[in-house]
């Protein structure tokens, strides 16, 4: 936005975790005065620090329309993305942003991302297919009944909010997660895919699904209506079974009929 | 430079908004462990012999036990809400004839179910105690 | 500095860099592949695509109506060799993108659902709900993790490439966590790094879309070409940008005028039949309804909104329950950003800037004029765009290039010896230099967002959907005075880790480059078509002296040198471009003369 359109008469306060690794032992807050227009989102608010008061202030943002992941932080104590939460005025206390919760801080609102990427990329999150086909073949089929299995899974963009909101991830910083469990059953849910043997390993262990005591706040924060908590416990339902049935001789699963 | 910086994470997290209806959840367990405790009481006080069972029957038309039980039952009605609120959760989405069942409908039947057994299951006792 | 030997160096990792990665790992698996990303993959702006991908299927659709749509969208300015292999591949690239587990909205038998797109006559858009773009993207994503030829750079940002002797040597990097820098040394470098909608003020685009690979290349001496080419997307969020994708109209929506008034039928689009009509109003090409907006808003007859004029973008008659099943997401930024439920109200919409159709020359192999170069996706001209793109011909180009690009790179790397490295690693310390001078905080100087603003606003009034000689000319001189002032930048962080306003000072660098070189080409191009439109004495389309491409080269005391090129025309030749009612006359017209009497 033009520096011009900030003509606004109100302003309010923002308090922003800071955290210069160059320069701080450790990170303290800095309060920020901004001029404020009804429907501004804390992203612009952010913007307008950097751009106008204050250069230093880091955070990661891209397409402002909640689809990238990029802009997860904690928000008045909440995680959220910066893009699509607005800023209120007339509020007695300012609002406190702090980069995510149970994540290392690189610098001010960034946080460390290896672990989670690492996460993501040990659960083979590709189709292994079931049956093999030529793509002069044609498309797979699958009904709209068999893409509504595994679709809101698929809707996961990655912003790790519900880390943040996961307190046994706090606990346990090697637990897969929700939102990687989401992409696992993303995965294992889709009609096309034959990979659920190999993923099944990832979810027996004590950083699998067993680390999950059905908190279920990590759905309540999810952008995009994934509902990871589901992908986690519906997990620990097939892992039981696995348990119980392993030692009968490997049976035809239904999903290698089809 | 340093590395990157980790933050304490708060020892008490379970006791505070919003993980507080979490950790009420599962202390009702505690509440399951007291009833069996005194169904397991009950049933050695039969070994024992009609003084003891007398003195367990009369120890359970106390007004301690009144009260003990009116808390045992209300945790007991916070865990059936609880746990049927958290069971669509454990399942795979439910599609019947073409159609999402929505979680809050599989809360709602279970809900009716445990209900509705636990009233057939009063009134057989009521019955059985004429 | 760090120095990594690697075969191919691909910069970008949104669809085409992904898609080239995957298809140089396909064509050898021994090959040592580097992704080099300024952000982590996932966030690449291919994410933020709406609307869906073309691809051939329906029975009674064919290539050649394909080709025709592309050929005629982009009025003639495509090179039609490559727009015939192009619609020869896409529907394969869409299958092999299903094949990887891209979830395509279907059919009730299970077949993949197409859908009506503008300019495109006969649906062939293949969609996955209204987020083709993100299901595009995170499918190559996670493909991608299937190859270990495959390494990744991730949030290392490229400054410069390295370049000796007419060949290209690799890249320079800095990772931004710790501000380090590290030289790419590879056979091979494919450049995928995006649009530069950044540069104006009123843009769709994420805020990394900031022209850096055009930028890098055109340094080197590579021509950009046809960047006055400019697409405005008609239906965005007033102030942000945002966009709301076409195909909300391709599902029904309408556009009205503050009097309810469907004033698309005064602009040659109509008539206002009743819906599904693919060839109807709303479903116009781009250009020529974000022309119709700047006529509306003339005349007074848009809305004004908190974020200036505006018109109607109503979706109501299509019901609460087929729009929370087509367009979910458009559901979701009404009600987040405007408080709109679409159902129940129309959302205000205007035009954006959302694609850049010009970018790096490159030929039908992708590569470009300098050796082991090669450029795919928003940030080069192919050809298949010409002077006006139309939606879902660029989902369906990041598969059939992004191949083509990885094979070639792969040949490339493969055939092509090392370089001379002690002058590659003396070249890349100059690159090292110049780029930590920016980290400069001397008392006096200019600050970054002010002039940031002031080229967007410039490119905004001067480049905008109607251009004029006075105003495209004062474009041209701000852009020259901003490039003088850029050059005195005072930066508030001095620091290296994670220094994101020294990372942006470089990308107005580049922005600025890239603007200038839209601002010329606009300039010195005396004809309307497509993006391009004039109202100062040049309104017509003039095939005689502009049937060619624009050429910017770049010159370092001075604006670019403007030359042109010949456009590969095989059987299409330039006509007239009718849509609506008009076009079906028209097209019956030709078949008639095609056809003859005999049926």
């Amino acid at each position: 936005m033009i520096a011009a359109e900030w003509a606004a008469k109100r302003r309010v306060t923002v308090e922003v975790l800071r955290y210069r690794p160059e320069q701080d032992a450790d990170p303290s807050l800095q309060a920020y005065d901004i001029p404020y227009t009804e429907g501004m989102s804390v992203l612009q608010a952010l913007q307008h620090i950097k751009d106008h008061i204050d250069g230093t202030l880091s955070f990661r943002w891209s397409c402002r329309m909640a689809i990238c992941g990029s802009c997860g932080m904690m928000i008045g104590g909440k995680p959220q993305l910066a893009c699509q939460t607005i800023l209120r005025a007339g509020e007695d206390r300012p609002l406190r942003i702090e980069p995510l919760k149970h994540f290392a801080i690189e610098r001010d609102l960034v946080v460390t991302m290896s672990g989670f990427i690492s996460k993501l990329e040990s659960i083979f999150p590709f189709i292994i297919p079931k049956t093999s086909r030529a793509t002069t073949e044609g498309e797979y089929l699958q009904t709209p009944a068999q893409l509504a299995r595994f679709e809101n899974f698929s809707d996961c963009i990655n912003c790790m909010l519900c880390y943040a909101a996961c307190p046994q991830f706090g606990e346990n910083p090697d637990f897969l997660g929700p939102g990687v469990f989401a992409l696992l059953q993303r995965y294992n849910g889709d009609s096309r895919d034959g990979g659920r043997e190999r993923r099944m390993e990832l979810v027996h262990s004590e950083d699998g699904a067993w680390s999950c005591t059905a908190v279920g706040y990590c759905s309540d924060v999810c952008p995009k209506h994934v509902d990871p908590a589901n992908a986690v416990n519906q997990n620990k339902t097939n892992s039981a079974v696995d348990f119980f049935f392993r030692f009968l001789p490997r049976r035809r699963s239904p999903e290698r009929e089809a | 430079m340093r590395p990157p910086y980790l933050r304490a994470i708060d020892p008490h997290w379970w006791a505070k908004p919003p993980y507080l209806a979490y950790t009420l959840r599962e202390a009702t367990g505690i509440a399951i462990v007291a009833y069996a405790l005194v169904l397991l009481i009950g049933v050695i006080c039969l070994a024992l012999g009609e003084n003891a069972y007398e003195g367990w029957l009369g120890f359970l038309a106390s007004r301690w036990s009144l009260a003990l039980h009116a808390m045992i039952l209300i945790a007991m009605v916070f865990h059936v809400w609880t746990w049927f609120a958290i069971m669509p959760k454990t399942m795979p989405r439910l599609i019947i004839g073409g159609y999402y069942v929505e979680p809050r409908l599989i809360t709602a039947a279970g809900i009716m179910v445990a209900a509705l057994t636990s009233l057939l299951l009063l009134l057989i006792a009521l019955m059985i105690s004429q | 500095m760090k120095v990594m030997v690697v075969d191919i160096a691909i910069v970008g990792a949104g669809g085409a860099g992904l898609r080239a990665a995957i298809a140089a790992a396909e064509a050898d698996p021994a090959l040592n592949i580097v992704l080099v990303s300024k952000v982590y993959p996932m966030r690449s702006h291919t994410v933020a695509a709406e609307g869906g991908s073309a691809g051939v299927t329906q029975r009674h659709d064919s290539l050649e109506h394909h080709f025709n749509d592309t050929v005629t969208g982009g009025e003639w300015l495509c090179d039609q060799d490559v727009v015939d292999y192009f619609v020869a591949h896409c529907t394969e690239e869409m299958v092999r993108l299903e094949h990887w587990g891209c979830p395509w909205s279907r059919l009730a038998d299970g077949h993949v659902n197409v859908r009506a797109f503008g300019g495109m006559k006969i649906e062939r858009t293949w969609f996955a709900a209204d987020k083709t773009g993100f299901h595009i993207l995170h499918t190559l994503f996670q493909t991608s993790i299937k190859y270990p030829a495959i390494t990744r750079l991730d949030e290392h940002f490229c400054t410069a490439l390295v370049v000796d002797d007419g060949r290209c040597y690799g890249v320079v990097a800095i990772d931004i966590s710790s501000g380090e820098f590290t030289f790419v040394a590879a056979k091979a470098v494919v450049i995928a790094t995006g649009g530069a909608g950044r540069v104006f003020l009123q843009n769709t685009n994420g805020g990394i879309v900031t022209g850096d690979g055009m930028a890098m290349v055109y340094r080197h001496g590579v021509a950009l070409r046809d960047m006055e080419f400019v697409q405005y997307h008609p239906t965005c969020m007033p102030g942000s940008g945002l966009l709301f994708t076409e195909a909300c109209r391709g599902e029904g929506g309408i556009l009205t005028n503050k009097d309810g008034y469907r004033y698309l039928q005064d602009y040659g689009l109509g008539p206002p039949d009743p819906w599904p009509r693919n060839k109807a109003m709303e479903l116009g090409p781009r250009d020529r309804l974000s022309q119709a907006f700047w006529h509306e808003e003339r005349k007074g007859r848009t809305i004004a909104t908190r974020n200036g004029a505006a018109v109607n973008l109503d979706l109501r008659h299509l019901g609460a329950k087929k729009l929370r099943e087509r367009l979910p997401q458009i559901c979701e930024l009404a009600e987040s950003f405007l408080g709109i439920d679409p159902a129940e109200r129309p959302v205000p919409v205007r035009p954006a800037v959302h694609y850049t159709m010009g970018g790096i020359l490159v030929n039908r192999e992708t590569a470009s004029t300098l050796t082991g170069l090669y450029a795919v996706g928003e940030c080069s001209s192919i050809g298949i765009h010409g002077a006006n793109r139309l939606g879902s011909n660029s989902l369906a180009e990041l598969g059939v290039f992004g191949k083509v690009a990885g094979e070639a790179a792969a040949r490339c790397a493969r055939s092509l010896p090392p370089g001379p490295m002690a002058t590659l690693k003396k070249q890349a310390d100059d690159v090292r230099r110049r780029a930590v001078d920016l980290i400069r905080n001397e008392a006096g100087g200019e600050r970054l967002a002010v002039l940031r603003d002031a080229m967007a606003q410039s490119m905004e009034t001067g480049c905008g959907i109607y251009r004029l000689d006075a105003q495209m000319k004062q474009t041209c001189h701000t852009l020259a005075e901003l490039k003088n002032r850029y050059r005195r930048l005072r930066l508030d962080d001095t620091s290296r880790a994670w220094n994101t306003e020294w990372l942006a000072a470089i990308e107005l660098g580049y922005q600025l480059d890239v603007a200038q070189a839209m601002a010329h080409s606009a300039f010195a191009r005396k004809e309307s078509r497509g993006a391009h439109s004039r109202l100062d004495g040049f309104e017509q389309r003039d095939d005689a002296n502009f049937l060619k491409h624009t050429l910017a080269v770049y010159r370092a005391d001075g604006p670019p040198a403007i030359s042109y090129m010949p456009v590969n025309i095989t059987r299409s030749a330039p006509g007239k471009r009718a849509y609506g009612a008009e076009g079906e006359h028209l097209e019956g017209y030709r078949k008639e003369q095609t056809q003859g009497t005999n049926p």
